[in-house]
């Protein structure tokens, strides 16, 4: 049975939708001046009216973002290949990865950038390394837990090492890079825009940064509305890509 | 035994590469010798600074995580047992997850104060990890365990809090363990709009004015802060498991 589209857009959205509402609510009766809160209206109004900024800046950022995340996860998974053909390799980065894991990653950006410099290059590299941590952690561990008893079966047959790595220790992988996959897509949009915010000169991150401190508020929370659509729609979209590689994988 | 050599031998190695580049300067004056930042961590005068620092930070780190889980525990136990609900607070809890965490900062200025913004932003950041992992693992009771408490007669409530909420703890578990670090992260972040101290503080003015070995000293601590509570949590985790994990 078909549910009516208004109840299907309650049902789904009704969260974000009272947020909404609040947000309007609570504008309007504690009379606040634009400047310092403006109402998702006029928010809304101001994406309608400068469509081309915000563009602009959306593109540059988004492919920062993707190109960095390929790099970073490509990589990644060549580390973690590399180690798995070498038990002693492995062995020594093992530990640093795991600390590296949990190292809160946005405290290294002011480090990296005072390292590479401040421009746009700098905030690729950001993006690439803060991407690389969950792709070698992930891919590692994928490579390592074939299912039990068929890397036997592969050597009985006489596969080579390479053979074995193509055929077996890959595909047995996929399911963990595509977590990977999930959260450095996240990550990748927010370091991006940290990044730029901190140092940029363009992208998202330092039009909001400018906008803020130009007292443009209105169009400060536009950038904020605009880069919450695309993570939001990047999580949903990584996650529909890990549930593929799951059911062909797994 | 011999991973654990290995792992130490590589921690070594690192350390080791961290100072020779320092001292060479390979990288550029931005990249200190390991000893040299050491030093000035452990430097008697600057003790109060960082003290301060680290326990404003630890403070807001520790509101966040606190009012994000019990955020997170409250939208997803709701969601579970008003299955009407659970559409909309999936979608809720995504995007607020997508809200970029320096678009927080400025709002909760204006909601809040100066001082629990970092907390704020820090509790957003614990909600969504902390909501996806018990929302998963309310739903790893197995159907023969609910059918047979449904047959013995155990109505909605009793069989969520003998059944599922306890199959659900180490899931909660794991995401608290990662939710720490992004608690951290964010109170870092927050702290970036006016907080009057912290580790966020110090690595702004740091940056700011070009006092590199300061900057690597605050990476340094907001790392050890990272560590510390992350290896607890493993190990809360670990005993989760091994108490309620099937």
């Amino acid at each position: 049975m078909k549910r009516p589209f208004l109840l299907r857009l309650v049902e789904d959205y009704w969260g974000i939708l009272l947020l909404l509402i609040a947000w309007q609510l609570w504008v309007v009766v504690s009379r606040f001046n634009p400047i310092v809160m403006p109402t998702p209206v006029a928010v809304l109004g101001d994406l309608v009216r400068h469509p081309d900024i915000y563009l602009r800046n959306v593109g540059i950022t988004l492919a920062i973002a993707v190109f960095g995340l390929v790099a970073g996860m490509l990589v990644g998974t060549g580390l973690a290949i590399a180690a798995w053909f070498s038990p002693v390799a492995s062995g020594l980065l093992n530990p640093l990865t795991v600390l590296f894991s949990s190292v809160p990653v946005v405290a290294l950006i002011p480090v990296i950038a005072r390292i590479l410099g401040y421009d746009t290059s700098t905030v690729l590299a950001i993006v690439v390394i803060i991407t690389f941590f969950p792709s070698f952690v992930f891919a590692s561990s994928g490579l390592r837990a074939p299912p039990p008893g068929s890397e036997d079966l592969f050597r009985v047959l006489g596969a080579s090492r390479l053979s074995l790595l193509w055929r077996l220790a890959l595909p047995a992988a996929m399911p963990n890079l595509a977590v990977a996959f999930k959260l450095a897509a996240a990550h990748a949009i927010l370091a991006a825009m940290v990044a730029e915010f901190l140092m940029g000169t363009t992208g998202l991150g330092y039009l909001f940064a400018k906008t803020k401190s130009d007292f443009q508020t209105e169009q400060a929370f536009g950038v904020s509305i605009v880069a919450t659509v695309i993570s939001a729609a990047a999580y949903l979209g990584a996650g529909w890509v890990e549930r593929r590689v799951r059911d062909r994988y797994a | 035994m011999r991973r654990a050599l290995l792992g130490a031998l590589g921690i070594a190695l690192f350390l080791a590469l961290w100072e020779a580049i320092g001292r060479l300067g390979l990288a550029g004056i931005s990249w200190p010798p390991l000893s040299s930042v050491l030093t000035m961590l452990t430097d008697e005068s600057r003790r109060p600074l960082f003290q301060r620092a680290l326990l404003a930070t630890l403070e807001s780190t520790g509101w966040g995580y606190a009012w994000g889980t019990s955020a997170g525990l409250g939208l997803a136990t709701l969601a579970h047992l008003v299955p009407l609900l659970r559409r909309g607070s999936d979608r809720l809890a995504a995007v607020m997850n997508s809200v970029p965490s320096i678009a927080l900062g400025p709002i909760f200025l204006v909601l809040l104060s100066r001082e629990s913004t970092p907390a704020a932003v820090s509790s957003i950041h614990v909600f969504f990890i902390v909501f996806v992992a018990v929302s998963s693992g309310l739903q790893r009771a197995s159907d023969a365990h609910r059918d047979l408490f449904s047959v013995l007669g155990a109505d909605r409530l009793k069989r969520f809090r003998r059944l599922e909420l306890p199959a659900a703890l180490p899931a909660l578990a794991s995401g608290l363990r990662l939710a720490w670090p992004a608690a951290l992260i964010g109170a870092i972040i927050g702290e970036w709009f006016g907080a009057p101290r912290g580790i966020g503080i110090l690595i702004i003015n740091a940056m700011q004015n070009f006092q590199i070995v300061l900057l690597w000293c605050a990476v340094l601590l907001a790392v050890a802060a990272s560590l510390l509570f992350y290896g607890l949590l493993t190990l809360l985790e670990r005993a989760a498991y091994a108490r309620f994990g099937s």
